[in-house]
Parts: structure tokens; sequence; C-alpha cells
């Protein structure tokens, strides 16, 4: 229940992202609409797959509970697979806008 | 059959968000892009994995993995870094096509209603 095996290196990847968006990228994603609603799409199917990895009937990831919170919801995934999962895919996301033509050509 | 179930689930994401890459200029259609948005994040990401799973932070049920190992973790844990990337990638392309396509006609109702 210490958490610095997987909480606290969750909440350092949301922070490195975003400080890279705010100071490197500047593609400015997180204003877009269509950010936010791929991201609740994302979030409504993470719920599903990693439900089904870690249900603690069957878990097929099987998490050391001295590095994590210990909170589980829903069902019975660690919180900080949240975290952990928006950080992966913003940060393709990000990498992906910036290559956007309109944001090679200087804009961005 | 049992020891297929993280493969199978990691197939099911790819086959679920295949038809997403019909809109606009898709994702797999433009694979240098994508290589350059995946990479970089694919490397961290994997270092992170690779330490976690060193220390015990977590690790995979031998029942539920192929047994197929790459270093440092099963072959599912890197296909899992290559394909929920793609499933959002493919989600935000499909969801800004949409938004772009619902735009461009509100635009030309408007130029169409009279005033």
């Amino acid at each position: 229940m210490i958490g610095l095996g997987y909480t606290l290196p969750a909440m350092m990847s949301v922070v490195v992202v975003c400080v890279l968006e705010l100071t490197v990228l500047r593609t400015g994603l997180f204003r877009e609409p269509a950010y936010w609603i791929s991201m609740g799409i994302v979030f409504i199917f993470q719920i599903l797959v990693d439900g089904w990895l870690t249900k603690l009937s069957a878990p097929i990831v099987i998490y050391n509970e001295e590095h994590t919170s210990g909170l589980r919801f829903p069902w019975d995934i660690p919180v900080e697979d949240f975290l952990f999962g928006w950080a992966l895919v913003t940060a393709v996301l990000l990498l992906w806008v910036k290559q956007r033509p309109d944001m090679e050509s200087g804009r961005g | 059959m049992d020891r297929w179930q993280y493969l199978l689930i990691l197939g099911g994401c790819v086959l679920i968000t295949l038809p997403l890459e019909v809109f606009g200029q898709g994702v797999y259609r433009q694979p240098i892009r994508l290589l350059r948005a995946l990479t970089p994040v694919l490397v961290g990401f994997l270092v992170w994995d690779a330490i976690a799973i060193a220390l015990d932070v977590w690790h995979y049920n031998p029942r539920y993995v192929s047994g197929i190992n790459m270093p440092f973790m099963p072959l599912e844990e890197l296909l899992f870094f290559i394909v929920i990337p793609l499933c959002g990638l493919l989600t935000y392309s499909a969801v800004s096509n949409i938004l772009g396509i619902v735009r461009a006609q509100r635009h030309k109702s408007a130029q169409l209603s009279p005033r």
C-alpha cells in the first residue's frame, strides 16, 4: 500500500505528458472536442478490457498490492490503470497530431 | 484455450477498431506518421513496463498468456503497447472526421438558408 511502484509513476506519467504538451509540443489537442469525445470512448472500452484483465476471480495481470493504492474501481481495476492508459493514449495522439500538415507548416 | 485469453482480447481490440480505418485518411494508411507517433511512446512505456516487471510491481498469470516471451515481458504485453494506442488513434481519427463532416454540413445549411 505504499504506492511507490505504481501509483507514483502513474501520476508522474500524466504530469510528464501534460508538461510535454504545454512546453514542447503545443499541439492544442486539449482544446479539441474530438480529443475529449475520443477519450470518453476509449475510457468506456478501457473499463471493459481492463476489467477483464484485472478481475480478481481470474486475473490476467496480477498486481503487487504493496505498490498500488489498493483502490480498485470499477470492478477490480486498479485506479492507477486509468492514469497509465490516459498517458499512453494521449502521448501517441499528441505525436500524431503534431505531424498533421497544418501543424508542420509552422502554425502549431 | 485459456492461455490465449490475453492474445484474443488484443485481437478483439484490433478487429473492433478496424472499420474505423474508412474515415478520412485513416491510420494504417499513414504508416510513417503512425511509426513516428508510436515509437517514442512505445519505447518509454516498454522501459517502464520492464522495470515494473523486474521489481515485481505486476506480473502475468501464466495460465492466461501464450508462453511466448519477449525480452523482459510476455509477447502479449509488447503487443498491448501497440494495439491500445492504435485503437486510440483510430477512434480519434474517426471522431475528428465525423465532427468535420457535421461542421461542414452545418456550414452549408447555414449558407443556403435565407436570412
